[in-house]
């Protein structure tokens, strides 16, 4: 007796536990601790949060600068080896294909911010749980959001051309495949839209240096504009930032591209990097705090006396003779753009400075403006380098303003002559070598000294494309192909875009 | 009343009987065996013989027949017709495997009705070659298993069973006792005190762990007491040495000066080394980290029992020093104490107590890359004398003045290396067995795993010489600006259970139905935390002051780093049902059906649970009537087809990630700087998939048991097939999507088949010498049948670093797992004109590789790169050799193996770094050598010859004799009646090695995906060593 009731009630045990045994393998994110997108932008902190990392991916973008001037006339790849950094020898050289692994991450990382900008741009009025989160200065906050996509979409246009184009949403991988290259003057529709509606709602000063104005929308609105050969509204667009003062320029041209001059008073846009959040991963070398260009840039093995500034780098991205030939005597950007280091040597003999020539497609030439410099980084020192990109100054500005008055639908050559001499005033510190020319001659003047001026920080190869010179000044560039980078092989494969021609 | 009626009814059970008594002894050696079990066959009675092998038991007075058998003997029946006085002498049943007992899971099966595909190795086996890790006991010995070892001390060995499934994931389960445990496990497992290992290969026998099963299971059973038994005392000591087999041939200085001088002539550059004659030979970097190292284990455990428990005490040590940088430095140590207990609380209730607590103690060494001590070793600046005589300079070891950046001098490097790991680890098991009916038995297990680890780490400042880009100190001693010295601290607490509770009921039909079955369910948690602490600034940039305690680092708005912690938990959780019927007709005809029923927190919403079924078919040819062979002593037919699957995911969902980098395979990292102030972000960093399940298998095995020629020879032999879905792979998606990472979804597939002999020849030559062979044989083909839909996906294995990143394994659709994919070479081009006529290869020129265009369209580009090698085996084949001579034992061990080509990416090829000595038979003129591996030598190498080709790839099969071991067992006068034995040996293991691979070692063991790429793996040493066997 007694032990049929044992077995009954084992056998009651038995099916309860295997009844209530399902739930055991219910899962709930919020068991591991996750946050997910139902729990997230709740609160004002969560939006301010998700629009840092809106900015992220500009920092990603960080090889379209030495691609800037390595693929135009103003320095090769460098490197130790003909089979070193094969990427950016492809772009030098002019043997690009659609595969390389660059110019991949560049379009997947450029992609990543519109789609980190959609997301919130998507969740601007209802969050993913049906809320709304209103809180003073949303509206001027979204004005950065807007700005990052128009930046994104512009890397994109100026790299790639007819790209596709999405505002709606962040894409899932139910997206994948289904979208096609939208016209570039679509594109342009949008960045324009955007920027528009940035500046309409951005504060013209931040209390953090470093996040977008109403002026760098603007000024970033007009360097669009000039892209587009909209000249009139580059013109209009640009005088305000002029016109603001809130800008002046710096009048040691050297001290801009010093740690001490991030931000300064010439910065309309910076990129910004630090070496105070060490990052370490070589399996995405630019996804970090710092700016991976410099290591790039610098002298192999160089050393010498402990108040000797310059820290050793990889000997890439070099100028050539030919853009050091560009600068007049008297030009103080010669120098600051440019270190040769025989001469710096000479120079310095205090600092008994040695260093490696560089292995491979020596000129003797450095990127100073961009030279990893000693105690400027931290941790895995490659990664780490502090420097901003200098990405609008307001030297750029000026040149813009003079080009869109010169080439505007009525010139008015003697305002762009006005912008265009301060630049040249500052670079040789009188008035000696101001530019009296007009028309066209004019433009090619400001054009020149675009180089001059904005050499070694990545608008070259794109300034050329865009007023027309590349296949001039460029060896190996074909006119018709090279205008625009190839779309990487993956995407074509994947997802079915078309090729630009000749690829 | 009651009382004398119960007497009566007592009287009457005896009234009939008689009693038997006497006693149970060895046949051998006439010892007595105490525990045997003595009873009537076919009926529940019976009794155990007494520590003095004596056995009592009453019997029908009509008589019956009497069984007796003893663990490892061939038992015994006997007709009885009379009581009184009868002894019995067993004989070991080693030669006879048919009688044999296997342990499979949720129960034991008589390897005569098994009908699934099981391999097994036994203790005498694995103590014969006294294994660091019990895996090397699998090696060649265990049909079906393939393993690579490593050389790293305890460090675990790829493990595959029955092919290779997937290219992660791949790891057989690892069932102790009962308990579900993985393989890492075995760094904590004292092979003496295991007892026998089971290796379930087919689907009839994992199904059963349904959802675990998928690559294969591992039965371990550890040793357990015999009731009614003297303590019995064995002692194992063991001390050797370990060497180092070979070194690589590099350059010595003097060739060192010349090469590179040549290098950067040929490109343009100036004369490096102005005075080769100064040079000499320098260092060889090889010999100078390289030590020999002891290694030893000692082992003492107890067994025996009483009438109501039994138990089984042991105690371990092992200590593995490293051959590179020496025992201080690389280092590997175990202590174990295992108790297994076994109490009968009452007549039909048991319970077992199964413990065991592991100390383990490592030290490691940067491995696997060319900047790792063996890899700077091989590429370090032969000119550079061993210690430094450079005045003013600070640093123990000399530094290159070419050399500034990414190769160091090894011994600067090792004497830098400091970190330690010590775990402690306690598994084991609480199990109750209840007897509710005769032959229904109900289990309830809870077997558990607890393990905790604590690390530290010191990266001190190092002067790695003149120039160094990585310096953290100044020549003068000085720090660096803005570097630091540091100390990392992790502990990891990892605690994981499993509650099992089945039923297993024996039954017959009409006397010849025999029915086996079991039915139950598990209920299994695995969970975990680590925390982590570094800091910056150890106090005299000393290791004795390197603790988080002595260091003074503290953040600032500049230095985020000086202080920092992390933490992390995780858990998984999964439930199961299973059951199975065995079913034979006088062993027979054997039939088996499995059912598992798994459900897993990490599967999909849509696919929380998944079913497993399987069923086998075994027909023993042997006892049918019309089979009647004196040649042929058993013959056994086996099948079985049935699913099992692979839990290789983990729970998907949409997360928001708040915070800075990312560390993840695509860097979609978070935050920003506003001018250098750090502000974290926060983005969508994961996708989920709703319809994530498992992986699933189907298996089919065919094979056969055959016994010959007077027992001798038996051989067993199975073929299987097996079709791996479900393989979890990232969906191939547009590069629009950006960097968050794209879920994984099960739609890749793999194929895999081979075969498996095991074949074992036993001779009794003369009563004094015993000869034993055992062979077994290995084999898989496997091919990956689906990834993606579009078949793009690509699974690439680590990148190794030669100049550039480059990678040589792939895991793709149309191949064999892991196989190497690069550019396939035809030999160099002579001259101007064969360049020229050739396909266009841009930067070529004479004395450079020529490149197949495998594709034909005229120019070599990316889509020429094709197969260039695999690194696992055709096949590969073990020899166990033994004989024995009155006392004397001699055992061989040979492992082979065969078509496992290895790549060598140990070279860093940096225009500075040494070469070996290949380099020496460059091409430097037309008609010099036409062979690509000798490609001209120059610094700037425009046509990329160190690209990846067919240039780095060697072939690695090799024959290793991995174990000579020669015995004397001292004969019993000598022993003064305390020991029952004492045996000397001698022993060296991995004492030779046959192969054409230039490296190291050919084992290269890692992932399916790192398997055979020589990155400067850690060398497996070569041991001489001696030991003592004691029992008493």
């Amino acid at each position: 007796m007694k032990n049929t009731y044992i077995k009954l009630a084992g056998l009651v045990l038995f099916i309860t536990v295997l009844g209530s045994c399902k739930k055991w393998v219910d899962y709930n994110p919020h068991d591991d601790f996750k946050v997910t997108d139902l729990d997230y932008l709740k609160s004002e902190s969560d939006y301010q949060t998700m629009i840092i990392s809106a900015y992220t991916p500009l920092q990603w973008l960080n090889q379209t600068v030495p691609i800037g001037d390595i693929a135009s006339e103003n320095s090769v790849a460098g490197g130790e080896t003909a089979s070193d950094i094969l990427p950016l020898q492809q772009i030098d050289d002019y043997t690009l294909t659609p595969v390389n692994s660059t110019l991949e991450d560049l379009w997947r990382v450029a992609y990543e911010g519109v789609n980190r900008v959609n997301y919130l741009t998507q969740n601007k009025d209802k969050n993913k749980a049906g809320e709304t989160v209103d809180f003073d200065g949303k509206e001027a906050l979204y004005g950065e959001v807007y700005f990052l996509r128009a930046y994104y979409y512009f890397n994109l246009v100026k790299m790639f051309g007819d790209v596709p184009l999405f505002t709606d949403k962040r894409l899932e991988l139910s997206d994948s495949r289904t979208l096609t290259r939208s016209p570039k003057a679509d594109v342009y529709t949008q960045i324009e839209l955007d920027l528009n509606n940035a500046i309409a709602v951005l504060p013209t000063t931040q209390a953090q240096k470093g996040r977008i104005t109403k002026y760098a929308a603007q000024a970033l609105l007009g360097k669009v504009y000039l892209y587009e050969n909209k000249f009139d509204e580059a013109s209009t667009v640009l005088e305000n930032v002029i016109t603001s003062n809130a800008f002046s320029l710096v009048s040691d041209f050297n001290s801009i591209f010093l740690a001490t001059g991030e931000n300064g008073p010439e910065s309309v846009f910076e990129i910004q990097y630090t070496n105070g959040s060490p990052y370490s991963n070589w399996g995405g070398q630019t996804r970090g705090q710092g700016n991976y260009s410099v290591q790039q840039n610098g002298i192999r093995g160089i050393s010498g006396s402990a108040d000797m500034p310059y820290a050793a780098g990889w000997s890439s991205n070099l100028p050539t003779k030919e853009l050091a030939n560009a600068y007049s005597a008297g030009d103080q950007r010669k120098d600051v753009t440019i270190m040769d280091i025989e001469a710096y040597k000479a120079a310095h003999p205090q600092y008994g400075l040695t260093y490696q020539v560089a292995p491979y497609k020596n000129t003797g030439l450095y990127n100073q403006k961009y030279l990893p410099r000693k105690g400027e980084t931290s941790g895995q020192v490659e990664l780490n380098y502090l420097n901003n990109f200098r990405t609008l100054r307001y030297a750029e500005v000026l040149l813009m303003a003079a080009e869109a008055n010169n080439r505007a639908s009525k010139p008015n050559d003697s305002k762009a002559q006005g912008y265009l001499n301060q630049v040249r005033r500052r670079a040789f510190g009188d008035d000696l070598h101001n530019i009296t020319a007009t028309g066209t001659s004019l433009k090619q003047a400001i054009w020149d000294e675009r180089r001059l001026e904005l050499a070694m920080e990545g608008d070259r190869f794109f300034d050329l494309v865009r007023t027309g010179q590349a296949a001039t000044k460029i060896t190996g560039f074909q006119a018709g192909k090279n205008e625009v980078f190839p779309i990487p092989q993956k995407e074509i494969d994947i997802s079915g875009l078309t090729q630009n021609p000749g690829y | 009343m009651g009382i004398a009626l119960l007497l009566c009814f007592v009287g009457t059970a005896y009234s009939q009987s008689v009693r038997l008594y006497g006693k149970v002894t060895q046949k051998s050696t006439g010892e007595v065996l105490p525990g045997a079990s003595v009873s009537i066959k076919n009926a529940q009675m019976g009794t155990l013989t007494d520590a003095a092998g004596n056995y009592s038991l009453l019997i029908p007075a009509n008589g019956t027949t009497i069984t007796v058998s003893f663990i490892g003997m061939a038992p015994i029946e006997r007709k009885v017709t009379q009581g009184g006085v009868l002894n019995f002498a067993l004989d070991e049943s080693a030669d006879n495997i048919l009688n044999e007992v296997v342990v499979i899971g949720y129960g034991t099966q008589k390897v005569t009705k098994v009908s699934g595909a099981i391999s097994t190795v036994r203790s005498a086996e694995i103590q014969k070659l006294t294994p660091v890790r019990a895996e090397e006991a699998l090696q060649g010995q265990a049909a079906g298993v393939t393993v690579v070892q490593s050389g790293s001390p305890g460090a675990a060995p790829t493990v595959l069973i029955r092919g290779i499934p997937s290219f992660s994931g791949t790891d057989p389960v690892v069932i102790i006792d009962g308990s579900p445990q993985s393989l890492t496990d075995f760094n904590s497992i004292n092979p003496n005190d295991i007892e026998s290992i089971n290796v379930l290969k087919d689907a009839a026998t994992t199904a059963i762990f349904g959802v675990k099963g998928g690559n294969g299971v591992i039965v371990v059973t550890t040793k357990t007491g015999k009731k009614n038994q003297k303590t019995e005392f064995a002692i194992n000591a063991n001390f050797g040495v370990q060497e180092v087999p070979r070194y690589i041939g590099v350059l010595n200085a003097a060739e060192y000066g010349a090469i590179v001088n040549e290098g950067s002539v040929s490109s343009g550059g100036n004369t490096i080394f102005q005075d080769l004659s100064q040079l000499g030979t320098g260092t060889n970097w090889q010999k100078e980290i390289f030590h020999n190292a002891p290694m030893q284990s000692h082992n003492i455990s107890a067994r025996g029992g009483s009438d109501k428990m039994s138990y089984f005490l042991s105690a371990g040590y092992l200590g593995q020093g490293g051959i590179v940088g020496g025992t201080d430095k690389s280092t590997f140590d175990r202590g174990n104490f295992t108790a297994n207990l076994n109490f009968d609380l009452a007549p039909k209730l048991k319970f077992i107590v199964n413990a065991t607590d592991v100390i383990l103690l490592s030290k490691g060494i940067l491995e696997n890359s060319f900047n790792s001590i063996i890899g700077s070793a091989l590429n370090f600046d032969p000119t550079v004398p061993v210690f430094n005589t450079v005045p003013n300079t600070v640093g123990k070891y000399g530094f290159s003045n070419v050399i500034l950046s990414e190769v160091f001098n090894p011994l600067t490097k090792l004497d830098n290396t400091y970190n330690q790991n010590t775990g402690n680890k306690l598994y084991g098991k609480f199990e109750l067995q209840y007897d509710i009916l005769k032959a229904l038995k109900v289990s309830s297990r809870f077997g558990y795993t607890k393990y905790d680890d604590n690390s530290k780490t010191f990266t001190p400042l190092v002067f790695y010489g003149l120039n160094n880009v990585n310096n953290t100190m100044n020549a003068d001693g000085t720090t660096v600006d803005g570097a630091h010295n540091n100390v990392a601290h992790t502990k990891t607490s990892n605690f994981n259970y499993t509650w099992e509770t089945f039923a297993n009921y024996n039954f017959k039909v009409k006397e010849d139905h025999h029915f086996e079955t079991v039915l139950g369910f598990s209920l299994a948690k695995t969970s975990g935390n680590a925390d982590g602490a570094s800091r910056q600034d150890v106090p005299y940039n000393s290791w004795e002051f390197a603790d988080f305690t002595a260091a003074t680092g503290t953040n600032s708005a500049t230095n985020s780093t000086a202080l920092t912690g992390n933490y992390y938990q995780y858990f998984r959780k999964n439930l199961s049902y299973f059951g199975r019927v065995n079913y034979d007709y006088r062993e027979r005809y054997i039939a088996s059906f499995t059912a598992r029923r798994d459900g897993s927190y990490a599967f999909g919403t849509n696919n929380k649970f998944g079913n497993f079924y399987s069923g086998s078919l075994g027909w023993v040819i042997s006892s049918e009537s019309f089979f009647n062979s004196s040649f042929v002593d058993y013959l056994k037919l086996r099948g079985s087809y049935g699913s099992i699957g692979n839990e290789n995911v983990s729970p998907q969902y949409v997360q928001v990630v708040t915070g800075g980098p990312d560390y993840g395979s695509t860097a979609n990292s978070n935050g920003y700087n506003f001018n250098n102030v750090f502000y974290p972000g926060s983005t969508i960093g994961s996708a989920a998939n709703n319809d994530l399940a498992w992986e699933k298998q189907l298996q089919a095995n065919i094979g056969f048991d055959l016994t010959f020629y007077k027992n001798k020879f038996s051989l067993s032999a199975d073929y299987f097939d097996k079709t791996v879905n479900g393989l979890l792979f990232t969906p191939s998606a547009s590069l629009y999507l950006g960097t968050a990472p794209i879920p994984t979804a099960n739609i890749g597939s793999t194929k895999s088949n081979g075969v498996d002999v095991s074949l074992s020849y036993n001779e009794k030559i003369s009563p004094s010498v015993r000869l034993n062979n055992s062979f077994t044989f290995t084999s898989s083909k496997n091919k990956v049948t689906a990834t993606n839909s579009d078949g793009t996906a690509k699974i690439y294995g680590n990148s190794y670093f030669n100049g550039q990143s480059q990678t040589v394994t792939v895991f793709e659709k149309g191949q064999t797992p892991g196989y190497f994919y690069g550019y396939k070479t035809e030999g160099l081009f002579q001259s101007t004109a064969e360049v020229t006529a050739a396909p266009t290869q841009s930067g070529a020129q004479p004395g450079d590789i020529r490149f197949a265009d495998t594709n034909q369209d005229g120019a070599i580009t990316a889509d020429d790169q094709v197969k260039i090698g695999d690194p696992f085996p055709q096949f590969t084949l073990g020899w166990n050799f033994s004989v024995t001579y009155k006392k004397f034992d001699f055992s061989a061990f040979t492992y082979a193996s065969v078509g496992n080509d290895i790549y060598r990416a140990y070279e860093r090829n940096g225009n500075y770094t040494n070469k070996v000595r290949s380099v020496l038979n460059r091409w430097t003129g037309p008609g010099t050598t036409n062979d690509a591996r000798y490609p001209r030598y120059i610094f700037t190498d425009p046509n990329n010859n160190i690209r990846v080709s067919d240039r780095y790839v060697e072939d690695g099969s090799f024959v290793k004799i991995k174990n000579l071991q020669l015995g004397y067992t001292f004969p019993k006068a000598l022993n003064g009646g305390v020991f029952k034995s004492i045996r000397v040996y001698g022993q060296v293991k991995n004492a030779f090695t046959f192969t054409k691979y230039s490296g190291y070692d050919p084992e290269i063991s890692g992932g399916i995906l790192n398997t055979g790429v020589d990155q400067g793996a850690y060398p497996i040493s070569r041991i001489y060593a001696f030991g003592l066997d004691i029992r008493l």
